[in-house]
Parts: C-alpha cells; sequence; structure tokens
C-alpha cells in the first residue's frame, strides 16, 4: 500500500462529494424552526451611538448590547510592551468604531425578512472624526479610537540582536526605504456563517460555523456567554476556504448564539459579500521603513527597521494586535545571513475593521520590505540582484542556522533552490531583451524574491507563548482506532477547508500501517468527535496533526502484534506489522482478522491484550518548538505598459521546498493557490477608505480578485530537504506561495522602470500607482 | 444581499408592458435580463414597487435584417450577437463587443437593450452603439419615437426615456464593405466594466467616421476631433498617433469627461482612444 | 407571492414564491438542492452558476419567478451525462478542486467551454473562466482538467 501512502500524488478523498455537490457547507445546513438574522451596521466610521430604535412590529425580533448585557466582550490578551487590548463588542456600545460595525441584530423567518427590519432600525449618532491613516493615528492630534486611552497606540515592540554599531561604521552603503502594503481582504469564496440551537437532550449549545479553529471557538463561546464548555460544541463542516479570516471569534456569531438561546430556536446567519468586504477582518495592512547596511559588494552587515500596522478598531479573538507586527519585524532578515538587526514595532488604532492575519501572516510585507531591499542594494553597488542574493542566503554548510530573529532555520539548500529558479527565469536573456525596445512599447522587467515559510510553530522563544496570548498551541492530539472491520478511524483537532487533509492525513497513517488510504477516515472541524486542538492555521496540520496520526499508529502497532502473534502462534517478538497485516514466520493474520477477535471473540485474545483496545489517544509535539522553516524562490518577468501603467506578467518560476511531501499534487496546489493569492495582493487587491473611513470596495466591481486569466501558468520545480525535527521530515506549505509574489513581482517592475530611476514600493501596484511612478520619472 | 420587497408582472405584449410601467406611481421598473438591475436589487440600490418582466412579449425577441442595416429586438441578448446568431452588419465589431461583456453566464442573460437603458456610464454598447450611429426605438405612454444612441444618455444610470417608456428595439445601420472600425477596452479584468473603453467607426464610403469613448465617471462622449483625424488619415504613424492623443485629450478635457488635474485618467482615455484608432487605420 | 413553474433537473416544480426570491435560494431552499452556492450575490463571482434552458446562468440575479418554464440542470442533475463524469474525472486528477465551494458553478462553466468551445486552447478557456473565482487553486490545475477533458473527447470522438 506504500504506493499510496506518504509521497504518493494520489486524487484527494474529499474532490467526490464536492464535485457532486453533496459537500454540506454552514449555509447548507436547515434546521426546523430556523430562523435568519441579518445585522443593522454603522453608516459612519465613528460615532457616539444616541439611540437604536427597533421598527414597530417587529417586537422580540431585534436585539442590541442593551439586551445582551450577560455577554462579556470579546477581550484578547497578551504580553506586548504597552498592549492595549480594545476589547471587541459583540454588538456596538456607546460608540461605533468603523463603518460597517454590527449594532443591532434582525431575526425572522427568511434572510429577506430579517434585511427588511435591520434596515428599518432607526439608529441616531453623533458623528467624530475618524481615523482613517495609521501615521495619522499617531499624530497628538488624532481623534481618539478608544476614548479612555492617551494615544491609538495600542502595542509597541522592541527587538534587538547582533551588535548594530559596527555594521553602520563599516557600512560602503546605507539604503533606506520605505514600503507601504495597502489594506486587503482573505476573501474565502464562502464568507462567514454560523448557525446556533440549542440542544436540550443534551444541554448543549451547538453551533455550526464556518472556521478554521473549532475547539478555541468552542472555548471562546463558552467563556465569553458564560457557560461551561460541556454545553457547547461546534462544528466546523465543510468551509469554503479560509486563509486565516476565519480564525478569530467575531461578534456576530456570539450575537447569533445569544439571540438562539434567547429565543429558544435555530438562528442562521450568512455573511454576505457585502459585509464581507465592508465590515470583515483586513489585514496586511503594514507600513515598513527599512536601513540596511551593506558593504562594497552588497553583503548585508546591518538592518535596522520600523514597522507600523494598522490594526483597524479591535483587536481579534484570539491571536490579538501585535501578532502581526511581531511577525514582521520578526523575519525581517528573510534567508540571508544578516548579523545584526534592530526592529520596532507599532501597532496603531483606526476607525476601519479589525485586522486579522491573512496567509503568510506579516511574511510577505517582510519579504517585500526585505527582497526589493535587496534589488535597491544590488542597484546601488552596480551588481545583478540574483548574485547579490546568493551572496547573502544562508549556506547550506551552515544549516541549522540561527537567524538573527532568532528563527531556527533546520535544512535546506536555499542557493540551490534559487539557482534553480534563476535558471527557469533566465535573467541574462530578459538582460539581452532589454536593450532592445519593445515593439509595442512596453518595458521589461525581471526580478526575484527569496523566503523562507516559518511553519507549525508553537511555544517557541519567538511565537505565541512569548506573546503571552491566550491560547497557544502545542501539543497536538489524535485518537486513532483500527474499526471492527479492519479500517482505520482517526479524528483530529485540526480543521480542513481545502487543503486536502482528508487524504493526506490518511496517507500518513497508510504509510505506517499498510492500510488502504480508501479504508481510513479522518474526522476533523467537530469538538465532539475530536479530543483536543487548536485547528488549521500558520502552516501546521500536515505537521502537527500528521505527526499525531503516526504516533497513534505507531502506539497502535505494538497492540496489534501483541493479538496477531497470539492469533498465529507465534511468538510477538517475531511478527512485523505492515501491509495491514502481521505477519509471522509460518503465515500472517489481516488487520481485519484481528479486530474481528478484539470486538467480536475476545475468548481468542491473549490474556496480556493491551486494555487501551485498538484505540490510541495520543499526542504530537514538535521537537523544536519555533516551527520548521521551508523555503521557496520567486522569479517573474514582467512588462508594464507606460502609457496604461498595466502589468503583464510574461514568464514566472518557483522553486519550493517543504521537506517530505505527503502528497505532492497536494503540495503543488497549495503552493499554485498561494500565489495566485500573492498576485492579487501584488497587483491587484486593495480594500480602499475614503477621508471619512467609508469603504470603497464593497463590491466586486471594485475588490478585484484574480480570474483565470490574471494567474498565468508557472514553472514549477520542487526541492525535498526533510526536516531533521518532525516525523518523517514533513513541513508545513500552506502559507509559502503567497509570500514570495509581492516580492518577486514588486521587483520586476521596478527593474522595468529602473531606466526612469524610480521604484514602486507600494502594494498593490496598480496601474495609476505604476503611471505617477513614471510620471515622477520622466519629471526628473 | 436580499432585495426589498416588490410586486411582479409578467407582460405579455408591448401595450400591456407600458401600462404596467405607467402605473405603481412611477415606482415600476421593466425587467429584461436582469443581469444590471439584479445585482442592484440584491444590494437594495434600486428598490422598485413593481417590477414588470418582458420576456413573454414575442415581437422583443425578433431581430430583422434588410439592405441598410439590422434590427435587434429589446430581448436580444448579448450571446445572441456574439454567436453571430443576429446578422451582423459591422465588419465584426458587434460580435467582438459582445464577446468583451462581462462573462458568458451573464451574456447568455443580459440584453443589448437592457444594457443600454441601465446606463451604466462604462457600459459596453452605448460607445459602439454611438460609434455606429445606431438609433432606438422608444415605446411608451405618447406612442413611439426614435432616439439616437449619441442622444440615448445623459448621465450615468440616466436616459431620455421618460417614465413609462421602454425600449423596443435598436436599429443598426450597415457598414460599407469599405468600413474599418476599431475597439478598445481597457479594464482590470476581462468581463469588467471599462475603465475606459473607445470605439472608432470609418466608413468612407458613407462619409462617416465616428469616435465614442466610455469609461466609469461620466456619459459616453462622442470625440470629433478624433474622428476628423482619423476620416482624414490615410494610414497609422507616431505622428498622427500624437495629434489623436492630443485631440482626444482636447475633447476629453472640454466634456468633462474626466476630472483634468487626474492625469493618470486623462492619460488612459487619451491612450485607449489612440489604440481603437490604430486598430481602425490598420486593418 | 407569484407561481413559478421551473423543470428542475428534469422534474417540473410549481410553487408560489415572493418574487424578490432568487433562482438560488429557490434551488437551496425550497428545492434542497444545496450544491448551488452563492457567494457574491451580484453576478460577479460565479459560485452559483447552473444551466438555465442548457446554458450556463447566474442563479443569483436571475428571479424564480423569472425562470418561469425555463429548464434548470444544477450540479445534482448530470446523472448518465458522459461529458460531465469526463469533466469531474479531470478535475479529481488535475488538482482542481481544494474547498470546494466554487466546484459547482466551475463544473457548470466547463461545461459550457467543453461543449461550446471543443478548440479552445489554455488562453481561450482562461478567458472563459473569468466569471468564476476561485480562491484556492489558482486556476492552474482547473484550466489542465478543462484541457485534459478536451483532449480526452478529442482523442475519443
Amino acid at each position: 500500500m506504500s504506493d499510496r501512502g506518504v509521497g504518493a500524488s494520489i486524487a484527494r478523498k474529499e474532490d467526490d462529494r464536492f464535485l457532486m455537490g453533496t459537500g454540506e457547507f454552514t449555509p447548507d445546513v436547515q434546521l426546523p424552526g430556523m430562523w435568519h438574522a441579518a445585522f443593522n451596521r454603522a453608516q459612519i466610521a465613528h460615532g457616539r451611538l444616541v439611540s437604536v430604535k427597533a421598527p414597530s412590529g417587529a417586537e422580540g425580533q431585534v436585539f442590541t448590547s442593551a439586551d445582551m448585557a450577560d455577554i462579556k466582550p470579546i477581550r484578547s490578551t497578551a504580553s506586548f510592551p504597552g498592549f492595549k487590548g480594545a476589547d471587541f463588542p459583540v454588538l456596538a456600545r456607546d460608540k461605533v468604531r468603523y463603518a460597517g460595525e454590527q449594532v443591532a441584530i434582525a431575526v425572522a423567518p427568511t434572510r429577506a425578512e430579517a434585511e427588511d427590519i435591520a434596515d428599518s432600525i432607526e439608529v441616531e449618532y453623533e458623528e467624530l472624526p475618524a481615523v482613517v491613516d495609521m501615521n495619522d493615528g499617531r499624530e497628538p492630534s488624532a481623534a481618539l479610537v478608544h476614548d479612555h486611552w492617551a494615544d491609538n497606540v495600542c502595542c509597541e515592540t522592541q527587538f534587538e540582536n547582533g551588535d548594530l554599531e559596527p555594521a553602520r561604521a563599516a557600512a560602503v552603503h546605507t539604503i533606506h526605504r520605505r514600503f507601504r502594503m495597502a489594506r486587503q481582504t482573505p476573501f474565502p469564496m464562502e464568507g462567514r456563517g454560523t448557525l446556533a440551537h440549542y440542544d436540550s437532550r443534551l444541554d448543549e449549545l451547538v453551533v455550526w460555523m464556518s472556521h478554521q479553529l473549532p475547539h478555541p471557538m468552542q472555548r471562546g463561546i463558552a467563556h465569553f456567554l458564560g457557560l461551561e464548555i460541556n454545553n457547547v460544541r461546534v462544528i466546523c463542516p465543510d468551509v469554503g476556504g479560509g486563509f486565516g479570516l476565519k480564525t478569530h471569534l467575531d461578534g456576530e456569531t456570539m450575537a447569533v448564539c445569544w439571540t438562539s438561546l434567547k429565543l429558544g430556536r435555530p438562528i442562521k446567519w450568512i455573511q454576505d459579500r457585502l459585509e464581507h468586504l465592508t465590515c470583515d477582518a483586513d489585514c496586511r495592512n503594514h507600513q515598513y521603513t527599512m536601513t540596511a547596511y551593506t558593504d562594497e559588494i552588497g553583503k548585508i552587515l546591518g538592518m535596522e527597521v520600523e514597522c507600523v500596522v494598522d490594526a483597524g478598531a479591535y483587536s481579534p479573538w484570539p491571536w490579538p494586535i501585535g501578532v502581526e507586527a511581531a511577525t514582521g519585524v520578526g523575519n525581517l532578515q528573510g534567508p540571508y545571513t544578516v548579523d545584526a538587526l534592530k526592529g520596532r514595532s507599532v501597532t496603531v488604532c483606526t476607525n476601519k475593521p479589525p485586522s486579522q492575519p491573512f496567509r503568510g501572516v506579516a511574511r510577505p510585507g517582510a519579504c517585500f520590505t526585505d527582497e526589493l531591499t535587496m534589488d535597491a542594494i544590488a542597484r546601488t553597488v552596480g551588481r545583478e540582484p540574483w548574485d547579490v542574493r546568493l551572496d547573502n542566503l544562508v549556506p547550506p554548510a551552515a544549516m541549522p542556522y540561527d537567524t538573527v530573529t532568532r528563527k531556527h532555520l533546520d535544512s535546506g539548500d536555499y542557493p540551490e533552490a534559487f539557482r534553480r529558479c534563476v535558471a527557469a527565469i533566465d535573467p541574462e536573456s530578459v538582460r539581452e531583451r532589454q536593450k532592445t525596445p519593445e515593439p509595442d512599447g512596453r518595458l521589461i522587467g525581471v526580478g526575484f524574491a527569496c523566503f523562507y515559510e516559518q511553519t507549525a510553530y508553537g511555544t517557541g522563544p519567538f511565537g505565541y507563548s512569548a506573546w503571552g496570548i491566550e491560547l497557544v498551541p502545542g501539543m497536538e492530539m489524535a485518537t486513532v482506532k483500527l474499526t471492527p472491520d479492519g479500517g482505520l478511524w482517526a479524528s483530529v483537532g485540526i480543521q480542513c477547508h481545502g487543503q486536502g487533509l482528508e487524504t493526506t492525513l490518511a496517507q500518513v497513517a497508510a504509510s505506517e500501517l499498510g492500510i488502504d488510504p480508501e479504508r481510513i477516515a479522518i474526522r476533523h472541524g467537530d469538538t465532539a468527535t475530536a479530543y483536543a486542538g487548536t485547528g488549521t492555521y500558520a502552516s501546521r496540520s500536515i505537521v502537527v496533526a500528521g505527526g499525531a496520526v503516526a504516533q497513534g499508529c505507531r502506539e497502535l502497532k505494538p497492540r496489534l502484534a501483541r493479538i496477531g502473534a497470539h492469533l498465529l502462534q507465534c511468538d510477538e517478538a517475531d511478527v512485523a506489522v505492515e501491509n495491514a497485516e502481521v505477519r509471522g514466520p509460518g503465515g500472517s493474520v489481516t488487520f481485519d482478522e484481528i479486530a474481528e477477535a478484539f470486538y467480536h471473540h475476545p475468548e481468542n485474545l491473549p490474556d496480556d491484550t493491551d486494555r487501551g483496545g485498538l484505540t490510541v489517544a495520543t499526542g504530537y509535539n514538535d521537537k523544536v518548538h519555533g516551527g520548521v522553516f521551508g523555503f521557496g524562490a520567486h522569479g517573474a518577468v514582467v512588462a508594464v505598459d507606460p502609457d496604461t501603467g498595466q502589468v503583464e506578467i510574461l514568464d514566472y518560476a518557483i522553486v519550493d521546498d517543504c521537506g517530505t511531501r505527503v502528497n505532492p499534487l497536494v503540495v503543488k496546489g497549495q503552493v499554485i493557490g498561494g500565489y495566485a493569492q500573492g498576485i492579487g495582493n501584488a497587483l491587484y487587491e486593495e480594500s480602499d477608505y475614503d477621508e471619512n473611513g467609508q469603504p470603497l470596495s464593497v463590491t466586486l466591481a471594485d475588490y478585484h480578485v484574480p480570474a483565470a486569466p490574471m494567474v498565468p501558468d508557472i514553472k514549477y520545480d520542487y526541492m525535498e530537504s526533510p526536516s531533521p525535527y518532525t516525523t518523517m521530515g514533513i513541513k508545513g506549505v500552506g502559507e509559502s506561495g503567497a509570500i514570495g509574489p509581492v516580492g518577486a513581482i514588486g521587483n520586476a517592475v521596478n527593474d522595468a522602470l529602473k531606466g526612469l530611476g524610480v521604484e514602486i514600493a507600494e502594494t498593490p501596484i496598480t496601474p495609476r500607482r505604476v503611471f505617477d511612478a513614471i510620471e515622477r520619472g520622466r519629471a526628473r | 444581499m436580499k432585495p426589498a420587497p416588490f410586486d411582479y408582472a409578467r407582460a405579455e405584449s408591448l401595450d400591456e408592458a407600458v401600462r404596467l410601467l405607467s402605473g405603481a406611481d412611477g415606482d415600476a421598473r421593466p425587467l429584461a435580463g436582469g443581469q444590471s438591475l439584479g445585482p442592484m436589487l440584491n444590494l437594495r440600490i434600486a428598490r422598485p414597487a413593481l417590477l414588470v418582466d418582458l420576456s413573454p412579449i414575442a415581437e422583443l425577441r425578433e431581430v430583422s435584417e434588410d439592405e441598410d442595416g439590422v434590427t435587434i429586438g429589446a430581448s436580444v441578448v448579448h450571446s445572441a450577437v456574439e454567436d453571430g446568431e443576429v446578422p451582423d452588419v459591422t465588419g465584426g465589431l458587434m460580435r467582438r463587443a459582445a464577446s468583451g461583456i462581462a462573462y458568458r453566464a451573464v451574456r447568455n442573460r443580459g440584453t443589448v437593450a437592457g444594457s443600454l437603458a441601465h446606463a451604466d456610464p462604462a457600459g459596453d454598447w452605448a460607445p459602439v452603439t454611438m460609434a455606429l450611429g445606431a438609433s432606438l426605438g422608444v415605446t411608451g405612454p405618447e406612442g413611439r419615437r426614435t432616439v439616437a444612441a449619441d442622444a440615448f444618455i445623459t448621465d450615468p444610470l440616466t436616459t431620455v426615456l421618460e417614465p413609462g417608456e421602454i425600449v423596443e428595439a435598436i436599429r443598426v445601420p450597415r457598414l460599407s464593405g469599405t468600413a474599418r472600425w476599431g475597439h478598445y477596452k481597457l479594464c482590470v479584468k476581462p468581463g469588467d466594466f471599462a475603465e475606459s473603453l473607445a470605439v472608432v467607426v470609418r466608413d468612407p464610403d458613407r462619409d462617416r467616421c465616428r469616435v465614442a469613448l466610455a469609461g466609469p465617471t461620466h456619459a459616453p462622449i462622442l470625440l470629433d476631433g478624433v474622428a476628423g483625424l482619423v476620416a482624414e488619415a490615410s494610414g497609422w504613424s507616431d505622428a498622427l498617433a500624437d495629434e489623436i492623443k492630443d485631440a482626444a485629450g482636447g475633447g476629453i478635457a472640454a466634456a468633462g469627461f474626466a476630472d483634468a488635474d487626474d492625469r493618470y485618467a486623462m492619460n488612459v482615455h487619451a491612450t485607449v482612444t489612440v489604440r481603437a484608432a490604430r486598430e481602425a487605420l490598420s486593418r | 407571492m407569484t407561481s413559478t413553474t421551473i423543470s428542475v433537473n428534469g422534474r417540473t416544480v410549481t410553487a408560489d414564491v415572493e418574487p424578490r426570491l432568487s433562482l438560488a435560494d429557490f434551488l437551496r431552499e425550497h428545492e434542497g438542492l444545496t450544491g448551488t452556492h452563492t457567494a457574491c450575490e451580484h453576478g460577479v463571482c460565479g459560485a452559483c452558476t447552473i444551466m438555465l434552458d442548457d446554458r450556463p446562468a447566474r442563479s443569483c440575479i436571475t428571479l424564480a419567478v423569472a425562470a418561469h418554464g425555463a429548464e434548470v440542470r444544477t450540479v445534482e442533475g448530470y446523472d448518465g451525462d458522459e461529458t460531465m463524469a469526463t469533466i469531474r474525472e479531470s478535475f479529481k486528477k488535475a488538482h482542481a478542486v481544494q474547498c470546494g465551494y466554487c466546484t459547482p458553478g466551475m463544473l457548470a462553466t466547463a461545461y459550457d467551454i467543453v461543449t461550446r468551445l471543443p478548440d479552445a486552447d489554455r488562453d481561450r478557456i482562461r478567458l472563459e473562466l473569468a466569471g468564476n473565482l476561485c480562491r484556492c487553486t489558482g486556476y492552474i490545475g482547473i484550466v489542465d482538467a478543462i484541457e485534459m477533458t478536451l483532449a480526452e473527447i478529442r482523442g475519443g470522438s
């Protein structure tokens, strides 16, 4: 069966139900007596709530924060210096702090009727000046988003390692740049959604949620509602994408749970696209000010950086304000041998929706910063950027390597992966092409980006425990059971929303036990079936849940061996457990037969049969707690139209290394999916606001998600550098593809513009931004 | 995103449609394919009291061709033009334009007349019909009238249609064999509404040359200065491109089509005009 | 309430519905055909794409009352259809599915491409897919799957 285990590109087990239309997403769940919820939302970005008046005839169908006095505000904790938690009210209390913030919930038999009621709720505001830009928010004259604070800065972090003074003193070149990333949204195809109902038989509030973190949501809902964990079950069924958006506990869900308990009927709220684009959590809104010190050939000696993050109005739970900034600064040296780094981060509250980690967390911002800096260095020292990169990349002989930001890079040949990417792009041919003007007048550019991806991190020195947050991921649990007919059932606390984990975790188990993946059921996304877990995020699930499932299989083996040897009438020491059977010197017995004996014919069992039976509940914890590191090199060739500012990707190459690939088809799919999101990040996606904080990108006419013609084919290559620290050498890969494109495309555009002496330093690289840069160049 | 409540009626004849639309205190709207109105209903931007469904009216689905052109009934969908089911009297311009509107699933429902009547300023059909010198047959409580395509849209989302009036058909004149056209649409992704869309039709045998421009903030305009240059041109040159760009800029500024201080918008519209002209003159 | 009669996957359904009810919600909530997903409800993302009189259409911006007299085919309605079976198999082979939310609409568009444009190349496939957003796959697997299907159909005929 090993040909279907780890390393095999088998088709996914979950595909059939999606292709037949028989998957079950939260909106698909219908319960008897169910009503729908809609929200009345703030029309202004900042103001005091003077009054909220429900329409007559809607008694018992509209609730406000005054009704929900028994719900605790959603409060996050962290140990960042100066951390201010910015409690997230379930429904606005006293003030609204962003346009679209939920003010009241309305419920009715249909969604349309609920919207009718929500629309006719009369809300009176006393409007206040809005803090829209993070830099403005730091000014002493800025309005206060939270009245009881002295200013809008909600968190500052400092980091220093290595001695920067010698770097400054020895520097031949000092490169100084400021980079900005626009706000955008993760935009899963399925928005949020919550259906809550009270199961009186079990005295349990059952909450169906489109979410990535079932167990943390169970804890949060119970805690903020004042219930015992035993009285809350969270089910995350099929989930139509998450990308980090669906990792926090939203106020709407709390209001739905409360209302369901209050009315004693199932209440369903399905976030629509207008809500998603208007007021769901955003991401990526960072500003980096970088100073790099280099020698005469561009070897980086040290870096100083300030990272400012626009947090929006509230701190999400459980990942609080500050995580983005800490991650941004904590990865700024990228995969390079930088000896000294001094970093500072400032997180600022504004009158915009809360900010939430999105695929890559802050690493795309860090990559944009360090990779565009790298090319700026190359231009300054007069060398090609690929040569400068090779001089700075961590060499394989240095592995494992501790970066200046204390990331323990575990394995990989970064320069070789990069060389392969360079070879795929062939930048020398681009240099040749650039010597002759293009017939259509466009400007050609080539750019690269290198990055590592920190995956499956937990309690490490620069991870969740150091940040002092409430839920620190560590041990990941799995329950593994041989079923009475010889199949395998495994339950895990992660949640699969497109990553193919129902298949890849089955492949891990198949490799351990030799059972065909078709006979292995992976159960996830339900607090009633999984013992514990923190869900799926941060490129962790295949490493930690894979490790836990493998561990469960390994602990099952001696139990199987003992029963098998007894059935074979041979010595336990003489049997092997593989290929779904126990094989002894004189024959073998299948798992089916062992299960049959265990469950239904105990008279055939040895007296010393393990009392744990054929079920193992066990866990996995990394040998290192700061994660294991994948690596990627991206290369892009672009054409820039100087008359329209449009950028076309002509060629794109990716070389990726995520250690042992459990299913190469799935790995490649993750990388390409990330690449497409990276293109959106680099070129198209922006959640824009006017000077009053009104959102301007609330439909797909204004918010541009990459469509198929905007995502060209790629040249794809991979390397496999197993991690020395994980089961089977697996590393995570979920975020990798999304990190590189901003750097590679940004550099390619700047390469195209270099004749004009201008650089782009802000995403997305829209036609207008390109045109403005060209105008600046022509005016020089 | 569910619409506010409204009443709904299926009109079986044009007369019935006009009668229904004239009622409802002026708060009735016609429904053809619903591809523009549908989103506005779901977003609750449009809140009509009554929708009058025109789709049962057989005569609105009719297409008739004669030697001077083609008459396209109001219920004819974009994909019928795209696929050539509607006789193409424009040497391929209508088919090109149709194929770039939104997506196939939208083109299968959305109608040419409905798109024009919706009057999104960046809509695809207005500049095409304007450049072709097409006209719209309109019927209403006061009877029938004909409106030139270039006089139909007065402002974004506003047309000359009076309450109760609907577009009955679009009349597209036949281009001569020597006519050439250019069509350049700039948008973020294929199928989007245009950031800028220029259409050039040069038909020397009929002594006609028209250039139309559409964009997101202003009703579509004709650029007569550019049309004059294209009409007189004997081929393509960089010098002509510069002249056209200047003339386009002048026309755009004079019409207030884009904010004159917005150098990007001004440049994009002028560039798109040049590219459409180049296509027309390079064919 | 307005009466509407629609053939849904070959079965004639008559119902009194609110005029504002979309065809997508009619299929999902009245007919229990939850394979049709809504994701933008303004006609752009393509998740709700179904076949209406054998042509792809957006069910989120089509009113149930306006589909009166029409034949609707949803993702649940392809039993015994060899073309769709080939498309589905290709989607599996090419890893064209991740979260599965866009998939039913994607299949409707794929079916349209395969049946209407037998000579479509990768660029044309991409262009035809522009009205179906997918946030997971980066589309390459979907383009591969459709190309694979076309090749298989060409090879078989």
